[in-house]
């Protein structure tokens, strides 16, 4: 590999975005532009007895009021899948404005078009709707009586109930330690500064265009597509710059298709932007939910028994849960396991993924369980980690495709400063503030999608290059380690190339979720660029003009766009030397990457980590602030240093902000969101940003995928809120076992 | 039924003698200076008047200066300048200033804006209490000085007149030792849960109070005040007695009437405002101690 691959890059999109010359979804300026604007149910169940429509409908600028009673009915039903598998990928089973029964609060039930978005807006206030409201489920208490194991969860691909292994009752009778603690967690919304959006342009010959906001913009053609009741090949999606996403446009929500059907209906281009407060019941969220966790361990902490069950709200009509059992149940080495999910069904849009989906709640449960073992029994936390440390995935035995862990223990330790801690909760005083240390273990599972994974390399005969797949950029860094990728491949300086998503048109990649898009475009970019190379050394080895004529080709590196001998580098020429000699305008070559199956070929296969948090807590006040946090992370490969660490701090933030701020209340009088604005609904500012340090144990991994890329894009929130949370333990003596925790929490 | 079409004079005199005159022309006109509060009810649609008027024009409103031997700050001082430029003669407003918002809303928002917005929340206004400040109303009738403890009348109320605008606030020339604290749930860009502000004036022995975000305007703890001014141990500086502060912070969680909402509840915001006073009271008697009369 060239040192290309991995180097602290600049920004290839830096530039434009900062200078905002980057093109986001909502900022096209297409002639004859209209605007429309979705109306929300105020109620969160019942029937539309009456909408009137007729004040709306003759307010300047508005071209038309659509309803269930007027939008066209979908061509399918549409089906909840998760977008990693690259086909049809609703985010739920339901598709409004179809009828008159309202599910959720804020479910559109009417969408107004105009020649301005404020003229959109306003019109939108006008329209008169009557309901008749029936009693609702909106918090998990509500529903508790009510719950029922799911045959199975995520879009039908997961068990409702994990494999069980051994007596885990049996484990946790008769264990010598005990633990049985419930965890409770808020709701969560993904926010992303860029709401969602889409404009739709109809041609012609009755194609459609859609310029939407998504993590995967194939997913969008395919959802979309199926619900207007068209060949995939009359819709095109371009999605080149997305403003974050965080789990909010992983999957397909109504917004692209409402926005499609209001364009072919007032014969215009339509741009649909969902406000602020829209953002919060369009597009799922974390759910609200309870995890259990029984361990069972001897008296030097082994553990012989897990048990870790969930209960959470999902919708009326989709089993959703996230999967908040899978990486805790492979991260110690407990001789018996049970987990199961149980839900509630409530009048909530189908929850989705969001920031972390399921480990980032799940190991908060496990790792706080951890830590109170720890104390209950005497043992250093990290100790106890060792001690139930596991060289196989526990679930099948398999070997791990790479591990790391105890690697990230070590570094995390040295970076913190952990050895010689005092274990003594409450016991460091600094003025007003208590402060305590807290540690937690990281893991999230490495996901690959089903089908082939497709990017074309093309280089010219000035030598320089572009690659392209079909991905957007959503603030991860894509375009830019995808060019490292690609430059490696090639044998060419990175500025010789250009990566090129955004479009469908492209060779398709399946959404970006999960962590998983670095790990299957880079597959496909490497398999494309190395091909090429290959392609261009076969021809110059073929050729009787070329000083490599007859030359091994694996006996020929590519270095700066020069072909030569590995043990020979004064014998070789350039790329452009041998495309110009044979009057080669360009050359061209497809990579497919066939993901490795979900099993790993006989491998467990996740990411791990290790946290760290030093907090402190204002004894009179309850206030906590973090003070500094260390994550070490092995992610396999880190295809560019900068923006591996970028997404791997912003990871724990969000963990920063799962733990102390992040909740999306329910006002179960009303059944809607009581703080659905980023004035209500805080994150973390610059101003709550503590010392963060971050490292990387880059272990070789030859299984997951090509050049061994396991993803940054969620690993960084696991275990963080937990770090936090044993930190406020060992600074104020309190064990808060539900997040946010709150100023109340710790009087 | 059309609504009529709702259009908005946007009001933009250059001149305070004619801001007056508009004002009284227009007295449905909105006065807007930073804008931090008012943009935000426009594009919430919580309000919509049929005409702005804009002071960020007007010459001399973002001045500061001596007068009548008080302090007076112009309304239109952003709260940027207050920190730069006012931390040593107005230390419980400057510290206010530095808690408000972010840079931007810093650069634009103003302690004008902030009385004529009269949010119990407003962080601009404990510290006003405290130090005794006076606000100057102005109209074509003429100009009045109010003291800000009787100015607000109620959330979002104030005793501004319908043809009034707000041209200062006095301030005492030589602040002592104040302090203001307030908690946030994070550690900026946040409305407070509750905010204190304390001036100590130790020349002439007296001591002002300001409430924030625990009421329905900022108050003042007129008993805790009354308590400081018997009991401090001016004449010797002596250290301060324990079960003074804790009587301190007691009587001032006593003058709040906080209630529950999103941000907090009333039991917290009390017990906070308790703290947050002791601390108060802690850190300026400790300052006077250090650092002689100033005031």
């Amino acid at each position: 590999m060239s040192p290309v691959l991995g180097a602290a890059l600049d920004r290839v999109d830096g530039r434009a975005k900062v200078t905002g010359a980057a093109r986001y979804s909502g900022e096209l300026n297409l002639p004859n532009l209209a605007h429309a604007v979705l109306v929300g149910a105020r109620v969160p169940s019942g029937r539309i007895i009456g909408i009137d429509c007729r004040q709306a409908s003759v307010a300047d600028g508005v071209l038309t009021v659509l309803t269930h009673l007027d939008l066209p009915r979908v061509a399918a039903r549409p089906k909840l899948f998760p977008s990693l598998f690259g086909l049809t990928a609703h985010g739920q089973s339901f598709f409004p404005m179809q009828d008159d029964v309202v599910h959720y609060a804020g479910q559109p039930v009417a969408m107004v078009v105009a020649d301005t978005v404020e003229r959109a807006e306003h019109a939108a206030t006008l329209v008169q709707v009557n309901y008749a409201e029936t009693p609702s489920v909106t918090l998990l208490d509500q529903g508790r009586d009510q719950t029922y194991e799911p045959a199975k969860i995520f879009g039908g691909l997961l068990p409702g109930r994990n494999p069980t292994r051994g007596d885990p009752e049996a484990g946790l009778r008769d264990a010598a330690v005990r633990l049985d603690v419930t965890y409770r967690f808020a709701a969560n919304h993904q926010n992303p500064i860029e709401p969602s959006t889409t404009t739709a342009v109809w041609d012609d010959l009755d194609r459609l265009t859609l310029h939407d906001a998504t993590q995967g913009p194939t997913a969008t053609q395919l959802s979309v597509a199926e619900l207007l009741g068209l060949p995939p090949t009359m819709v095109r999606v371009v999605s080149h710059y997305v403003g974050g996403s965080f789990g909010a446009k992983a999957l397909i929500w109504a917004h692209p298709t409402l926005a499609a059907l209001a364009a072919r209906r007032v014969g215009r281009p339509v741009r649909l932007v969902l406000s602020r407060e829209q953002m919060f019941h369009s597009c799922g969220h974390r759910e609200e939910q309870e995890q259990r966790i029984g361990l069972g361990a001897d008296r030097d902490g082994r553990l012989g028994a897990l048990r870790h069950d969930k209960t959470s709200l999902t919708s009326h009509y989709d089993d959703w849960a996230e999967t908040s059992l899978e990486a805790p149940a492979v991260m110690y080495a407990a001789a018996t396991y049970a987990g199961g999910y149980r839900l509630a069904r409530g009048n909530t849009i189908t929850p989705t993924f969001t920031r972390g989906p399921g480990a980032a709640t799940g190991m908060f449960a496990l790792e706080s369980a951890m830590d109170e073992l720890a104390y209950e029994i005497g043992v250093d936390p990290l100790e106890l980690r060792l001690r139930n440390h596991t060289d196989v995935d526990p679930s099948t035995g398999n070997p791990w495709s790479s591990k790391g862990l105890r690697e990230c223990y070590q570094r995390g330790a040295e970076l913190f400063g952990w050895s010689g801690r005092d274990p003594r909760p409450g016991a460091r005083r600094d003025g007003d503030w208590l402060v305590g240390t807290g540690m937690a273990s990281a893991a999230y599972p490495v996901a690959a999608p089903m089908n082939p994974q497709r990017a074309r390399a093309r280089m010219y005969a000035d030598g320089s290059a572009v690659v392209e797949a079909g991905i957007s950029e959503f603030g991860t860094g894509a375009l830019t380690a995808m060019t490292q990728v690609a430059a490696d491949g090639l044998g060419l300086p990175f500025d010789r190339v250009r990566f090129v998503g955004g479009t469908t048109d492209l060779p398709n990649i399946a959404a970006a979720v999960g962590s998983a898009g670095s790990g299957a475009t880079s597959s496909a970019v490497h398999l494309a660029s190395t091909g090429l190379r290959d392609q261009l050394v076969g021809q110059a080895v073929a050729d009787a003009r070329s000083p490599l004529h007859n030359a091994d080709p694996a006996g020929i590196v590519v270095r700066d766009g020069r072909m030569c001998l590995r043990d020979s580098p004064q014998t070789g020429e350039t790329y452009v030397e041998l495309l110009r000699r044979n009057h080669m305008p360009d050359v061209e070559a497809l990579g497919v990457w066939q993901p490795t199956p979900p099993d790993g070929g006989g491998h467990g296969m996740f990411t791990f980590g290790a946290q760290f948090a030093e907090v402190a807590v204002d004894a009179d006040l309850g206030l906590v602030r973090v003070r500094r946090l260390v994550g070490v992370f092995a992610p396999g490969r880190v295809l560019n240093r900068r923006t591996a660490h970028s997404q791997l701090m912003g990871g724990m933030l969000w963990g920063l902000g799962q733990a102390l701020l992040e909740a999306t209340r329910m006002d179960p009088h009303t059944g809607r969101w009581a703080n659905a604005s980023l004035a209500d609904y805080l994150v973390p500012v610059n101003a709550d940003v503590p010392d963060i340090t971050i490292d990387t144990i880059e272990v070789p991994d030859s299984v997951v995928n090509p050049l061994g890329v396991k993803g940054v894009g969620e690993i960084g929130i696991v275990g963080t809120s937990a770090a936090i949370a044993n930190a406020v333990h060992h600074a104020t003596g309190r064990r808060i076992r539900h997040l946010p925790i709150t100023v109340e929490d710790l009087l | 039924m059309v609504l009529p079409r709702s259009e908005m004079e946007f009001l933009q005199p250059e001149s305070w003698a004619e801001a007056l005159a508009v004002r009284a022309a227009y007295p449905e006109a909105l006065p807007v200076a930073g804008g931090t509060d008012v943009m935000v009810e426009l594009n919430f649609a919580r309000r919509r008047p049929p005409a702005l008027l804009d002071l960020g024009r007007v010459a001399g409103l973002a001045d500061w200066g001596t007068e009548d031997g008080l302090l007076r700050l112009g309304a239109g001082v952003p709260y940027r300048r207050i920190v730069t430029e006012l931390a040593g003669r107005a230390p419980g407003l400057a510290m206010a200033a530095r808690t408000i918002g972010s840079a931007q809303i810093r650069n634009r928002g103003t302690v004008g804006g902030n009385l004529g917005s009269a949010s119990p929340a407003g962080d601009a206004l404990p510290p006003l209490l405290a130090a005794g400040a006076l606000v100057e109303l102005a109209s074509v009738r003429g100009v009045r000085r109010v003291p800000v403890a009787g100015f607000c009348t109620g959330p979002k109320r104030s005793m501004l007149a319908p043809d009034e605008l707000i041209a200062a606030v006095l301030l005492p020339p030589d602040a002592g030792p104040e302090q203001f604290a307030k908690v946030g749930t994070r550690n900026a860009m946040v409305i407070a849960v509750c905010s204190f502000a304390l001036a100590l004036r130790p020349v002439s022995r007296t001591v002002g109070t300001g409430i924030g975000s625990a009421a329905p305007t900022p108050v003042r703890a007129a008993a805790a005040e009354e308590l400081l001014v018997a009991e401090l141990p001016w004449a010797d500086r002596a250290a301060l007695p324990e079960p003074l502060v804790r009587r301190f912070g007691e009587l001032v969680a006593a003058a709040a009437s906080p209630i529950d909402d999103v941000r907090g509840t009333a039991a917290y915001r009390r017990h906070a405002l308790g703290v947050l006073a002791g601390r108060a009271v802690r850190r300026a008697w400790a300052e006077h101690r250090r650092g002689g009369v100033r005031g």
